[in-house]
């Protein structure tokens, strides 16, 4: 017993027995421990893919880089050319009409399907909607740019058909500057409903029948029961469904690349595109690098925003 | 009787088993004895068959790592591999059409090959014998050769003979105009009363409407010829009269955009979409132009010799489409896009992929290819003694000649490529979409590309 506790005192004093200690402390260690060990293969992700590409492309935004040299520092003459870029107005404004177009349609329309699709009695119909409306989310961004811009092929595409047979003129869905944006809209929604659809379908099934009961006992039926029962309650899935929405929609690259290249002009560019191409089309990587700064601080403003405005509209109870 | 195994000695027998299993699955990974790894971007399917066939005849066999480089064009395709490179994942090789060939050279990426080609040049008199001159001056950049061409295509017209036979027409001659074209493009839109389309193009660098400024005598930017290549045409054309006027590669010193015969060429093609002779022109690879031609709602394109095997590819039968020169404006200059295969400067195994690049242009390897010249034409081979009518008789056309004889005409030249090329083709194609979508003048449009055009090149070369 004596050389037990003698042993067991020698362990405790190597860094063997400080991890193995057979005591409360020793246990909460070794916890803790296998905690990190956990964590580190993300961690380690993390700095290697995302916040140690952050801070090169920031040191980036102060040199000139063409991959063929040396990078050159400029101190910040790359910010001061964003100031005199006449294309970037126009591209950020793209950008924001596709970020407000397609979040706006995407939350009305998932929300309203979610809605629906808990009302149906047939539970085969409804798997089968919960099914197709999810299908495009596992399809690549390239694959429905290749089968949509087929679609909406202004002289032999199945729209402007079936359009047509109604009477209605063919749509430059591809080559108009005034219609490009929709078109990028329309393809961005229907890749991207699935997604928050079944976010928002977990949010409205799991709203207790109780609370609903109670709602519909003191008198709140329909679009009331909707407004005063239904969405306060799902209003933080609400926020976390149109924060990634916004931040997805911010970060649109796949369709337009494929469908229209940015064209007619720069009438469908958004700033991704544009900095993609700067920095790997033209090999200007510092400009390419201060596109992205502004990017970053875009999101970064309008996600704030929406954290900002939530305390108006999100319930936490 | 039984025997209980102790956790240590399960871990040691485990141990000692997954060394054995390591040390037996070794020799197997390793690549064969001597052999030398290359990595290089290309078409793995296209090129195994020629790979194989320089392993059964090489001393010390290559083994090469392909990397699959795609994209919707070839400014694209030379983005990846600039990426690729940026990321510091250096190839060994890797291909380039015009687009990205003097992009390589311009900015040191591609090795040069001159010494190479002047040390090998009896081995090499042939492959060059064999071949229009343009298509190694086109590879030049500052007097070096970078690549050795085995693939080109220059845009001629092509015609769908099923519009045309709505129209009454037939395919025109060598010498026709621009106001033939004009008056086939009005005759074969809405022809005999179905929806076709006179003339329709892609929104790219290559084609496009490239070849209208070419025949109106100007270009997109203004060229000339580099100095030097004295070492190439004295080598291997001494005895050719036509090589006097060539040189070391082109330049491209600066944007001529708005010239006004550039202005005039886009004015006409916008005339075009306007009167709805043309369709709406999108940006991309040309496959919706395909699908408007292969249903025959289209007359007439700009393409290349690739289109031959391309339309029957798509489904078009033999003898349903022919191909002509372009037509005559102010000249018939033709322009056109080579590609070939580029070493990395730098590369290790730069010898061994020299030894290989030398094998794969022989006749008979350039045919290996898979499915690039048989069973059908897929795009036009550099060598003229490939060029024949044996080898159209599968796909057609009936003026199939006219691929290779584009390549001898004098005046033919490469579409302006500078280092700068990535960069050029943006502003090309973006003012291009502006004034065929109507929404600037093609003055204007070409007045804002000139403006970026000098900003760009104030920009790189100082």
């Amino acid at each position: 017993m004596a050389s037990e506790t003698l042993a067991t005192r020698e362990r405790r004093g190597s860094l063997l027995g400080w991890f193995r200690a057979d005591t409360f402390e020793g246990v909460r260690r070794q916890r803790a421990i296998l905690g990190y060990l956990f964590l580190l293969p993300a961690f380690i992700g993390l700095v290697a893919f995302v916040v140690g590409p952050m801070f090169v492309s920031f040191g980036l935004s102060f040199y000139r880089w063409n991959i063929f040299k040396p990078p050159d520092p400029i101190g910040i003459a790359n910010f001061q050319r964003l100031l005199t870029d006449s294309r970037l107005p126009g591209i950020y404004a793209n950008t924001l009409f596709l970020v407000v177009g397609t979040v706006f349609i995407t939350q009305v329309l998932a929300l309203t399907l979610a809605l629906g699709v808990t009302k149906l009695r047939s539970r085969k119909l409804a798997y089968f909607l919960r099914t197709s409306w999810f299908l495009p989310v596992l399809m690549s961004g390239a694959a429905v740019g290749v089968t949509l811009s087929y679609l909406f092929q202004r002289e032999f595409g199945p729209i402007n058909y079936y359009l047509g047979v109604i009477g209605i003129d063919r749509v430059p869905w591809m080559t108009s500057a005034s219609t490009v944006m929709w078109t990028i809209i329309i393809t961005a929604v229907w890749k991207n409903l699935g997604f928050i659809f079944v976010i928002y379908l977990g949010a409205v099934t799991n709203i207790p029948q109780e609370i609903l009961d109670a709602a519909d006992v003191d008198g709140a039926h329909g679009w009331r029961r909707l407004w005063t029962v239904t969405l306060p309650l799902i209003s933080p899935i609400m926020l976390f469904a149109t924060v990634i929405n916004v931040i997805g929609a911010m970060q649109i690259f796949d369709e337009p690349q494929i469908m229209t290249r940015g064209g007619p002009g720069d009438g469908s560019r958004t700033a991704v595109m544009y900095m993609y191409e700067v920095a790997f089309k033209e090999q200007e990587f510092g400009y390419g690098s201060a596109i992205a700064v502004t990017l970053f601080i875009a999101i970064l403003i309008v996600t704030g925003i929406q954290f900002l405005l939530s305390k108006r509209w999100v319930f936490y109870g | 009787m039984t025997h209980k195994l102790s956790r240590r000695d399960m871990l040691k027998g485990t141990a000692a088993g997954a060394v054995g299993l390591v040390a037996g699955l070794t020799p197997a990974m390793v690549p064969a004895q001597d052999a030398i790894q290359i990595r290089w971007s290309q078409n793995e399917e296209r090129w195994t068959p020629v790979v194989n066939n320089f392993n059964e005849m090489a001393e010390t066999p290559v083994e090469i790592e392909f990397l699959s480089i795609t994209g919707i064009d070839h400014e694209e395709v030379a983005s990846k591999i600039l990426s690729l490179l940026a990321a510091g994942q250096p190839l060994d090789a890797g291909y380039a059409a015009t687009e990205a060939t003097v992009l390589y050279a311009g900015q040191g990426v591609a090795m040069s090959l001159t010494d190479r080609v002047q040390d090998n040049a009896d081995e090499l008199a042939e492959y060059f014998a064999d071949m229009a001159p343009i298509l190694p001056e086109v590879m030049m950049w500052e007097g070096d050769l970078y690549q050795l061409p085995d693939g080109c295509n220059a845009p001629n017209m092509y015609f769908n003979l099923n519009v045309l036979d709505l129209a009454g027409l037939e395919v025109p001659g060598p010498d026709w105009t621009k106001d033939d074209f004009h008056e086939y493009a009005v005759a074969t839109t809405n022809a005999g009363g179905e929806e076709t389309f006179g003339y329709a193009w892609t929104n790219r660098l290559w084609g496009s409407w490239g070849p209208w400024y070419f025949v109106n005598d100007s270009n997109f930017l203004t060229e000339e010829r580099a100095p030097g290549g004295e070492w190439l045409w004295e080598t291997f054309y001494a005895d050719n009269d036509t090589v006097s006027h060539r040189g070391g590669g082109w330049r491209w010193p600066e944007p001529s955009a708005n010239h006004p015969n550039t202005v005039e060429a886009l004015e006409y093609v916008t005339s075009l979409v306007t009167e709805g002779i043309s369709p709406g022109i999108e940006m991309g690879g040309g496959s919706s132009l395909q699908g408007l031609y292969v249903t025959d709602k289209l007359a007439m394109t700009p393409a290349g010799g690739f289109w031959a095997g391309g339309l029957i590819n798509a489904g078009m039968e033999k003898g349903t489409f022919d191909v002509q020169f372009w037509p005559q404006w102010k000249s018939q200059r033709h322009q056109l896009g080579v590609g070939g295969n580029w070493i990395f400067t730098g590369s290790p195994n730069a010898d061994r992929m020299w030894d290989f690049l030398k094998f794969s242009i022989q006749v008979d390897q350039l045919l290996s290819q898979a499915g690039r010249y048989r069973p059908l034409m897929t795009t036009t081979p550099v060598r003229r003694s490939m060029a024949i009518a044996e080898a159209y008789e599968p796909t057609g056309p009936a003026n199939w000649s006219v691929f290779y004889e584009t390549l001898d005409r004098p005046d033919t030249a490469p579409i302006p490529a500078p280092p700068e090329a990535n960069a050029v083709t943006n502003i090309h194609t973006r003012f291009t979409g502006l004034a065929v979508s109507g929404e600037m003048s093609p003055q204007d449009a070409m007045d804002q590309a000139q403006a970026e055009l000098v900003a760009l090149f104030a920009r790189t070369r100082g």
